[in-house]
């Protein structure tokens, strides 16, 4: 193993006692320090080191650095912990002489000392520069796992950052990244001051998933998201998918509302273009919605909502259509929606009342009858007519205790008015809904009953389109009605498409003509050899006649001046209504009616009453 | 919103971390302070804790040895630490230097290291992954580019799986890891136990929870669970030191001081 020329002419490892000594120093540092290799591979690196030791002792004069190199290797071969340096001083302090039959005189042990101190001395700092050689690797490992995380993090943000903001079908971006930009927007001070939003739905595409199922449903979003994403104009910020079949486009730099539905008509035209899937046109249409303002002080948020309240009116209003906001129209939206809300606690609350206008028979001028009309006496916005409310009790269905209080209010007035003017009847108006439900009759039954009505005092106003069409529960509400002995009377004749079948079969009482009809219109330009009716007048006497024919009596409505009065009366028309004739009023003014009434006819029988002076609003 | 679980793990190396621990009780420097006073805390718990961890050592050669010695030639080792003498890859590719090896490590220190160390490797890497996710491991890229499943692989899992507590099933982990494997397989099993030293090893345990992977010790029994399904080489779990040592002199008095259950079993 070794080259070195053998000192004394005497090969070392032939040195009786070597292979003693090295089995103990291979034994102590396996026994001070494990590495991984065989008993054999062991020995032979101790041998050689152990050869290295003897030369080194016995050398004349000593290698230089010998020592030192020997504690360097041992640590190399992977002995280079504490106790494996301890343990090799031990074995060859207690047993290296000995062991090789070496006479221990002063120089060979000092030299052997001075040996040990060199051997310990390499050792530890080989081993000293292993460490700090595992130091720094360890610290650039830390480094650089660092690094790693933090660009592993870096990228997930941004996979997270990308997955929070857009939608997984269309990779458009969501509502999140709109509304983020719709802030940035509203929060930088940029040149821009004012956007536009443009909603997009499907109309009724939840039925395009529920027939054709919804993997149709998502090709057909992708394909809108991609038809609406490929516009071009630059004025386009972004397009994102809110929800299911809801698209936004967001348009900056807009100078007017024009500006962005101009962007809306443009998507819509792409939408226009037939879809196809699997060869199979599938037919759709999209409804918009358009805002366009500033984005100044959260105007962005606003303009957001606003958009979609467009959206709402473009469904209502008959879907595949666009609608621009309108503060104007969103208020009164507003509220309407408010006054709803408060009725049911209004009606609990008794805030509903009836007032009553005049029907007078023309050709007398006398009273003989009242239309009750609804009222709310709202706390803060005072008393409102019919018109505000009755539509929207129509709509959530409160028209019908709302009616039957009405109903109930009114014919106890009628009845106490019998005492002064007896034969007075109240005309009452009553809705689809009511006359739909079961029982209606004999709710009204109740009600005569109580108030000690009698029933030919009560007239019940209809509209045209409630005996449009006559189903079975209407037909037979109205029958037993007029079994009652009540009188049903067409309201607002003439504006509708009443069925004059129905008039003839239904047993009615008489016809209201609409306001319309009764005011005089412009002359229509006359056509040369056309055939119609030559003025308003002959016009009306036709309907009048028309009416008597099938023998019902005919009131005019709104009757606002004398001369429309004179008009009516020459067509023949029963009775007459209208502020010529006196305006809604409290029911105490009726009754004092009545009596100056009853005391003008004592005093000049026969002559007409002039109209009284409007007293209300 | 909630993090998708993609979000990478953190580097925190204010914790001490069990890898860097155990090469300092095997006398290695690659460690930090925070690792070192740790590792002193669990010394004073467990005076032999350095031969503790040796004998751990000494049993993966040995298993690494032995799996050679059966033909195996590609090596999945998980849990494989920070690098020190006698890496895997250095004894198997000592036999046969076409041997594979992919370590594997939830350590991100370690598995850097690793890295570095291996560069210039053609047929050794080191993956950053976690056992508890075993098709995460085996789907790996990497594992599949140099590991061929369809021949045989030994599987070490050397004193990491007490690191894997019952609520995350190590039963089925390790079940869904070597079902992976072509017959013929090695599975290397080296497991902590309180079983012999119930005080001081209980408070090794306990210390342990300090780190990023706390330990929970497990009977022989338990252990042995480990191995159902396989065919346990002899001679079966034993303590650490009895498992095919090379010499008697290699066993010392008290085997089951050394507080490590290990066995191999191999798959039919
Ligand atoms: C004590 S070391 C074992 C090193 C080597 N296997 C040995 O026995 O010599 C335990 C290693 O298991 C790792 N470890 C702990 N839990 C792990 C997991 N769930 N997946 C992968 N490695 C894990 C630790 O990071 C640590 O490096």
């Amino acid at each position: 193993m070794s080259d070195r020329p053998a000192a004394d002419g005497l090969d070392d490892r032939s040195r009786p006692g070597v292979e003693e000594f090295v089995t103990a120093w291979a034994t102590a540092l396996h026994r001070a320090h494990y590495v991984p290799i065989s008993a054999e591979q062991r020995r032979r690196i101790v041998a050689g080191l152990a050869d290295r030791l003897v030369t080194a002792v016995l050398a004349e004069p000593g290698e230089p650095g010998g020592g030192r190199r020997i504690g360097t290797d041992l640590v190399a071969a992977g002995f280079g912990s504490p106790e494996a340096l301890g343990g090799t001083i031990a074995v060859i302090g207690s047993r290296f002489l000995g062991e090789l039959g070496i006479t221990a005189d002063p120089t060979i042990a000092a030299r052997l000392n001075r040996l040990l101190a060199d051997l310990a001395a390499g050792f530890t700092s080989a081993a000293h520069d292993l460490s700090l050689r595992a130091q720094d690797t360890v610290r650039l490992a830390a480094l650089a796992a660092r690094t790693q995380a933090e660009e592993a993090l870096r990228v997930s943000e941004a996979r997270f950052r990308r997955f929070a903001t857009h939608d997984q079908l269309t990779g458009l971006p969501n509502l999140t990244l709109l509304t983020e930009q719709l802030g940035r927007l509203s929060a930088a001070q940029l040149p821009i001051d004012r956007v536009g939003v443009c909603c997009l739905d499907v109309d009724d595409f939840a039925a395009v998933n529920d027939v054709l199922g919804y993997q149709v449903g998502d090709l057909l979003l992708r394909e809108i998201a991609d038809r609406v994403g490929a516009l071009t104009d630059r004025r386009i910020d972004l397009v994102a998918r809110l929800d299911s079949d809801r698209f936004a486009i967001l348009v900056r730099d807009t100078t007017c509302a024009g500006d962005a539905v101009k962007i809306a008509d443009q998507a819509l035209a792409a939408l226009a273009a037939p879809f196809r899937v699997n060869g199979t046109e599938v037919p759709l249409t999209v409804s918009a919605g358009v805002a366009e303002g500033t984005v100044a002080d959260g105007g962005a948020a606003t303009l957001m909502r606003a958009s979609e309240i467009a959206l709402h009116w473009a469904k209502a209003d008959g879907k595949a259509t666009l609608r621009q906001f309108d503060q104007d129209r969103s208020n009164a939206d507003a509220e309407r929606y408010r006054l709803s809300a408060a009725m049911p606690a209004a009606l609990r609350r008794g805030e509903f009342t009836a007032a009553y206008q005049p029907i007078v028979a023309l050709r007398s001028g006398q009273l003989t009858g009242v239309e009750a009309l609804a009222r709310w006496q709202h706390p803060q916005l005072g008393l409102l007519s019919a018109a505000r409310f009755i539509e929207l009790a129509e709509r959530t269905g409160l028209v019908v205790p709302l009616g039957r209080q009405l109903l109930e209010q009114a014919c106890r007035q009628a009845s106490r008015w019998q005492r002064v003017q007896p034969g007075l009847y109240v005309s009452v108006n009553v809705s689809v809904r009511q006359l739909r439900r079961n029982g209606f009759a004999g709710a009204v039954a109740q009600i005569l009953d109580r108030t000690g009505l009698p029933p030919h005092l009560l007239q019940l106003e209809v509209t045209e389109q409630a005996v449009i069409d006559l189903t079975g529960i209407v037909t037979e509400t109205l029958a037993a009605l007029m079994k009652l002995g009540v009188r049903i009377v067409i309201d607002d004749f003439g504006i509708g498409y009443a069925n004059l079948a129905n008039l003839r079969s239904l047993p009615l009482h008489g016809l209201k003509l609409d306001a319309s009809l009764t005011r005089s219109s412009a002359q229509p330009a006359r056509r040369p050899g056309a055939r119609r009716p030559g003025t308003d007048d002959d016009f009306l006497s036709t309907v009048v006649s028309l009416g008597h024919k099938l023998g019902l009596v005919v009131t005019a409505e709104g009757i606002e001046t004398a001369q429309q009065a004179r008009r009516l009366t020459a067509t023949g028309c029963d009775n007459g209504q209208g502020w010529h004739f006196g305006r809604p009023v409290p029911p105490h003014e009726i009754t004092a009616r009545i009596v100056a009434q009853q005391h003008h006819d004592a005093v000049s029988p026969g002559t007409e009453l002039p109209a009284l002076p409007i007293q209300q609003r | 919103m909630e993090r998708p679980d993609w979000a990478p793990a953190d580097v925190d190396l204010s914790r001490p971390s069990v890898a860097r621990a155990y090469d300092y009780w095997l006398g290695g420097s690659h460690n930090f302070e925070v690792d070192r006073e740790f590792a002193r805390q669990a010394l004073a718990a467990v005076p032999d804790l350095r031969l503790v961890a040796r004998a751990n050592r000494e049993f993966l050669h040995r298993a690494v040895r032995f799996m050679l010695d059966e033909g195996i030639r590609q090596f999945l080792d998980i849990g494989s630490g920070i690098p020190t003498v006698g890496n895997v890859h250095e004894i198997a590719q000592q036999v046969d230097p076409d041997s594979r090896v992919v370590y594997v490590d939830i350590d991100p220190v370690a598995v850097t290291h690793s890295t570095h160390i291996l560069a210039g490797q053609p047929n050794a890497v080191a993956l950053l992954e976690d056992l508890r996710h075993p098709e995460a491991v085996l789907d790996h890229p990497e594992v599949r580019r140099l590991l061929d499943l369809d021949r045989p692989v030994g599987l070490l899992l050397v004193s990491v799986v007490h690191a894997v507590p019952d609520q995350d099933d190590p039963y089925g982990l390790i079940r869904r890891l070597w079902t992976a494997l072509a017959p013929g397989s090695c599975v290397a099993i080296s497991h902590v136990t309180t079983d012999s030293r119930p005080d001081e090893m209980g408070e090794g345990a306990r210390l342990s929870g300090r780190t990023n992977t706390p330990v929970t010790a497990r009977t022989r029994t338990q252990v042995e669970d480990f191995f159902a399904g396989l065919d346990l080489v002899e001679p079966g779990v034993v303590w650490s030191p009895l498992w095919r040592p090379e010499s008697s002199a290699d066993v010392g008095e008290h085997p089951e001081r050394m507080s490590f259950y290990v066995g191999v079993g191999r798959r039919r």
